[in-house]
């Protein structure tokens, strides 16, 4: 996966590109690290480009929003689709995470 | 151990009147007795004290065999066999961790890199640099020792990982122990279990409920390895202690579901299928937490899949899940397996679809119904022994009478 990070007014976007699996534990620290530097009170991970998630992706997604609230700020996913959509689905994950 | 690392710590020349020994079993060949004699004084003026002399190729390679040496010190020229032929029959005999140090006269550029090719550790140039000797040989002691270590660490931790495998498997019950809860209760099953060469969290359990009714559970920790198998064998624990509501799904899923959020850190998880079979409608109302979509195999040929849908179990304290029900017909079978089945993220275009699972689970009933069904799909499913061993493997499949 690759990811960027684009702030405007209070609103973070994450933008996670390629596949979310077991093998970007490393990177996703980066993701999770800047959800508690930034300024901006609302994350928005956005999955349009996120190919396919496995069971350790969601459990990192899972971690971001713990650690968002836990600093008093609010995590939403947005552009899912396909596989993603498919997985969120599933396991319902949107009643934790809002989803846009 | 232990003396070595005081060797790499001394400074040459630092300490002086005391030379701590080293056990290390060299073997010092050389044709000419004097070279021996010399090389032998040297490694003895530094400790190394537990050594054994050859005077050509056919007597080291003898001497090998029977001693075992930790490090080979040995001239080219000799006569009836040379060291390019010792190298090439001990690299044969005792791989390539073996420490070889070539002590030659020959300064030859082609040559000196023969013998390497040929299988050499290393090499010294003659006439011999006391100081240079000692210290090649005391790195290459070392080296051999930190890989024995890391060797026998490693071997210990596969030992240890296969016992925890074998425990994993025991949590499971038995063929006899499965068909004597099922059978009377209307329902023919076959399983199979196989925790992958990681370790990891699939976890299935069959519970009587009265004379009519059992209860059919399988979990999928998220995550692999040590710490998925520790959570598979507290999961056992809670789903042993949860015996009330054991005939409401939905009910006893959510209790699960909540009760693994106290017990597993934010980011891990647990998929899972709960199903009561009644044999007195052939009914069975199931609840799922994002389970492996599960599938009916119906007599008459068609297929079903039942809706997986639910939050997953362990990443909230409120959580509610439908029970749905499905009926049955006799013959009809219901097909419980784990992602490692259809998910392959290494080779996305290998994943298998529902119908495709169907329809492997179909052909392998055709040969000899439930009798060796899980054996049979594997062999459908995955291409070689290294893809059935990435994860853990479970499959259930149920036959209502």
């Amino acid at each position: 996966m690759d990811y960027t990070i684009d702030t405007s007014d209070n609103c973070a976007t994450v933008k996670i590109q390629g596949v979310l699996t077991f093998d970007d534990h490393e990177k996703f620290k980066g993701v999770v690290q800047s959800i508690s530097t930034e300024q901006a009170e609302e994350i928005v991970i956005n999955l349009a480009e996120t190919k396919m998630i496995d069971s350790a992706g969601i459990g990192m997604l899972l971690l971001a929003n713990d650690k968002a609230m836990k600093a008093g700020k609010t995590v939403k996913l947005a552009g899912v689709s396909g596989h993603v959509a498919k997985v969120v689905e599933l396991s319902k994950i949107d009643q934790l995470i809002p989803v846009i | 151990m232990q003396a070595a690392r005081q060797n790499l710590e001394e400074l040459p020349g630092e300490d002086i009147g005391h030379v701590p020994s080293d056990d290390a079993r060299i073997l010092v060949v050389d044709d000419l007795k004097s070279s021996r004699m010399m090389i032998g004084a040297v490694l003895a003026a530094a400790g190394f004290t537990n050594l054994d002399y050859a005077g050509d190729g056919i007597e080291a390679l003898e001497k090998i065999r029977e001693i075992k040496p930790d490090l080979l010190v040995l001239d080219i020229v000799m006569p009836r066999m040379d060291g390019f032929d010792v190298c090439r029959k001990v690299r044969q005999e005792l791989g390539h961790d073996f420490p070889i140090l070539v002590q030659s006269g020959i300064t030859n550029a082609d040559e000196r890199v023969r013998v390497f090719d040929e299988g050499a550790t290393d090499l010294v140039s003659k006439p011999i640099n006391a100081a240079e000797l000692i210290s090649r040989v005391r790195v290459h002691v070392e080296h051999r020792r930190l890989l024995a270590d890391l060797r026998q660490y490693q071997r210990r931790m596969e030992d240890e990982l296969r016992t925890v495998e074998a425990m994993q498997v025991s949590l499971m019950k038995s063929d006899e122990d499965v068909a004597a809860i099922a059978e009377p209760r209307g329902a023919r099953i076959a399983s199979h279990y196989q925790p992958s060469n990681q370790l990891g969290g699939d976890l299935w359990q069959i519970f009587p409920i009265d004379d009519d009714c059992f209860g059919l559970l399988m979990v999928d920790l998220s995550g692999h390895g040590v710490t998925a198998a520790i959570n598979a064998f507290r999961l056992h624990m809670l789903i042993e202690s949860l015996t009330d509501d054991r005939g409401n799904p939905a009910q006893w899923l959510a209790t699960l579901a909540e009760r693994l959020y106290q017990l597993l850190p934010v980011e891990h998880f647990a998929t899972g299928f709960y199903g009561v079979y009644d044999r007195r409608n052939r009914s069975m109302v199931y609840a799922s937490g994002a389970a492996p979509t599960a599938l009916v195999l119906r007599n008459d040929g068609r297929n079903e899949e039942l809706d997986p849908s639910g939050l997953l179990l362990g990443v909230s304290d409120d959580v509610s899940y439908d029970a749905r029900t499905v009926m049955f017909e006799p013959g009809d079978r219901l097909f419980l397996y784990s992602d490692a089945l259809t998910e392959d993220f290494k080779n996305v275009e290998n994943s298998l679809s529902e119908t495709d699972l169907a329809n492997i689970a179909r052909q392998a009933l055709l040969d000899d119904g439930l009798n060796g069904f899980p054996d049979r799909v594997k062999a459908q499913v995955f291409a070689t022994p290294e893809d059935e061993m990435r994860d853990d493997i479970t499959l259930i499949l149920m036959e209502a009478r």
